[in-house]
Parts: C-alpha cells; structure tokens; sequence
C-alpha cells in the first residue's frame, strides 16, 4: 500500500481564522454555495418567454418541484411562498454538496502538512456540522409550519394533552419522535456519504483502476436519492404539522 | 454528550456559519432563480390562457361572419331574382302597351286617311258638278246667241 488512508469521523482543520477553525468541509460549503449563486444569477437574469434548451432544462427543475409541493402543501399559498424555496433549496444544496465531493479532481487540490495530505476539499456532508445545521433548518421549519398554520395553543395541543392518560402519553411519545428526527435527519445524511466516502478511498487504495467507477456511479446515485430523501421528509413532516389535530 | 459532540468535530460556531450559509443561498437562489422562472412561467401560462381564448373568440366571429355571409348572399340572390322578374314583367307590360298604341295609331291613321279621301272624292264631286253646271249654262248660251 502507498499510503495509510486516513479516516477521521470529524472534519479536516485546515487553518484557524481568528480562532475560528476553518474545515476543508467549510471552505467546499462556501465553494458550492457560491457556484450555485453565480450559476442561479446567470440561469435567471435572461430568462425568454420562449425558452431555449438550458432554459428549458432550468424550468422544469423548478417548476416539477413546484407543483409537487404545492400539490402536497394542497395549495396553501402563504405555506407554499417560503415551503418551496426552502426545501427546493435544501435538494439543490445537498445534490451539489454530493456531486462536488465526487469531481476526480477536487479530491487532488490540497496541500502536504507533517506527511500528511490535506484536501482543500472534502465531500460537505461527510461533516456532521452540516447535516445537523441542516436538520435544524428542517426541524425549525417543520415546527414554524405548524405553529403558523394551527396556532400555537392548538399545535401545542398536539403533544400535551389532558383528554385522556392514553392521549397525554402519546402526545410525550409525539413529541420525543419530534426531536428525534433531529437525529435521525442528520445522521442519516452523514452516514450515507461518509460510508460512501470512505468506501472509495479503501477501493482507491486497493485498486485504483476500473473498479472505483461503478461504486462512483452508485454514489452518484447515493448522492441523488439523499438529497431527495432531505427535501421530501422535510416537505412531508410539514404537511404532517399543518394537519388538524384529532 | 461533549464527548460524542468532540468524536464528530461538532463545533457551534460551524454550526451557526453552516446555518447562515444556508440561509443565504435560500435567498440568492429564490431572488436570483425561483422567483423569475416561476413568474416567467405564470406569465406564458397567462398569455397561453389568453391566446387560447382569443382564438375561441376569432373561431365564434369566423363563425358568425360565416353565417352572415350566407344570410347575405341568399338574401341578394332573391332580390336578384324579384329584380330580374320584376323587369321582366315590366317589359312585357310596356311592350304590349307600345304594341297596342301603334296599332291604335295605325288605326287612327288609317281611319284619318280614310276620312280626308272621302272629303276629297266629295269636294272634287261637288267641283265637278259645278263645272258641269257652268258649262252647261256657256253651251246653252252659245246656243240661243246664233239664233
């Protein structure tokens, strides 16, 4: 073997910037963020009634999302209005954040610190920072959704109730599953592309070629279906909220 | 709990970074994407609604204009036929008219005709009886002269 492949559960320091430490998973965070903003400004500034064959593409990356949403949100408007950019946004973030950590030649740019090789980049979601940042956005969201739409006491009145002992020991049981999701939310993400990042270095180490592909596209496809998985619980556990108490 | 938080290199300050990241990227690509695609779509499904409906529109006044076309050119066509049969009627009328006062005429004239010879023949009668009667009376006076 070449060299000893190294795994770490938490994310690579690269530098402290008064005294913050900056992780090769924040500096790719804020590299994908800005691709996505510069490409957004690009793909929206001219838009044409009749649209060519990028725009075609961009409309309906957005518009089948859109109807999908607001066909789940049962065409609540107010709820749809920020619903849809949030969870639009968190498949779009997650699906680049998986995509860029796979690019053959992100994973090269970095620089040999002690003997040991620092990537300046590093596939965002093997951070557990981020997919807990994100399930909070999501937590706080589903939360808000339901507050809004039923009220406070009323979507309180979901989890502690007095009806019955039965009914008060449901609500407490509710309300843990609630909180739960935090972690489930997070660690679901966390686990499937850190598995799969560590699962292409041990191949790479083993067999550097031929073999890697076929795991790249399954994790292209990891990639995928997690991002879809992120934006689709989220826009389900707020349709969840927002439904009457029984 | 810190432990578990140490083992994952969970630290608040990346944390709150990775939650103002996301944030921001919220609302750069609903300013800067979502919000113009999707505007731009409700108006072409707006102008399509519209342009559908304005072609019902045109397809009720073909429609109508059609059948107008028809009620017209029936309409004419009778009154074409009234006209050609109204002038008809009325030239016949006119010819037998013309025929009956040229046939009266010629009867007039015939009738006038008729009537100046008879006064003719009458008059040159009378002359001639005159004539007679003087010739006479110079015979007969020539007559007792010799004597």
């Amino acid at each position: 073997m070449a060299k000893e492949i190294a795994i770490h559960l938490e994310p690579t320091v690269l530098t402290h910037l008064f005294g913050l430490p900056i992780t090769n998973t924040l500096l790719s965070t804020i590299v994908v963020s800005a691709l996505l903003i510069v490409s957004a400004y690009f793909l929206g500034r001219n838009l044409k009634l009749v649209p060519g064959k990028l725009q075609a593409a961009v409309e309906g990356i957005i518009e089948f999302p859109y109807s999908f949403v607001r066909e789940t949100l049962e065409y609540d408007k107010k709820l749809v209005a920020w619903v849809f950019p949030l969870v639009m946004t968190i498949f779009i973030f997650v699906l680049t954040a998986n995509w860029f950590g796979l690019l053959p030649f992100i994973g090269a740019i970095g620089i040999e610190d002690h003997g040991h090789f620092l990537p300046f980049f590093y596939p965002i979601n093997t951070d557990l920072n981020v997919t807990l940042a994100l399930s909070i956005i999501a937590l706080l969201a589903i939360e808000t959704a339901g507050i809004i739409t039923l009220g406070a006491l009323r979507y309180g009145g979901k989890f502690v109730t007095f009806k019955s002992p039965l009914a008060f020991a449901v609500g407490i049981i509710e309300l843990f599953s609630e909180l739960a999701r935090l972690i489930s939310f997070s660690f679901r993400l966390f686990g499937n592309i850190f598995a799969g990042k560590v699962l292409i270095l041990v191949v790479f180490s083993f067999v550097p070629l031929l073999v890697p592909v076929p795991l790249l596209a399954f994790e292209l496809f990891v990639g995928f279906i997690q991002a879809a998985i992120f934006a689709l619980l989220t826009l389900f556990f707020i349709k969840i909220a927002v439904a009457e108490p029984h | 709990m810190s432990e578990l938080f140490h083992a994952f290199g969970i630290d608040w300050r990346l944390l709150i970074l990775q939650v103002i990241n996301f944030g921001i990227l919220v609302g750069a690509l609903w300013f800067f994407l979502y919000k113009p695609v999707l505007s731009m779509l409700r108006g072409r499904e707006e102008m399509i609604a519209k342009g559908v409906k304005d072609a019902q529109a045109a397809e009720e006044i073909r429609k109508d204009v059609e059948e107008k076309k028809g009620e017209i050119l029936k309409s004419a066509e009778t009154e074409a036929h009234d006209v050609v049969t109204a002038a008809k009627q009325q030239g016949s009328d006119e010819r037998g008219k013309i025929l009956k006062d040229a046939e009266e005429r010629a009867a007039k004239v015939a009738k006038d005709a008729e009537l100046r010879a008879k006064e003719t023949e009458k008059k040159a009668r009378k002359d001639a009886e005159k004539e007679i009667a003087k010739l006479s009376i110079l015979a007969a006076e020539k007559v007792l002269e010799k004597k």
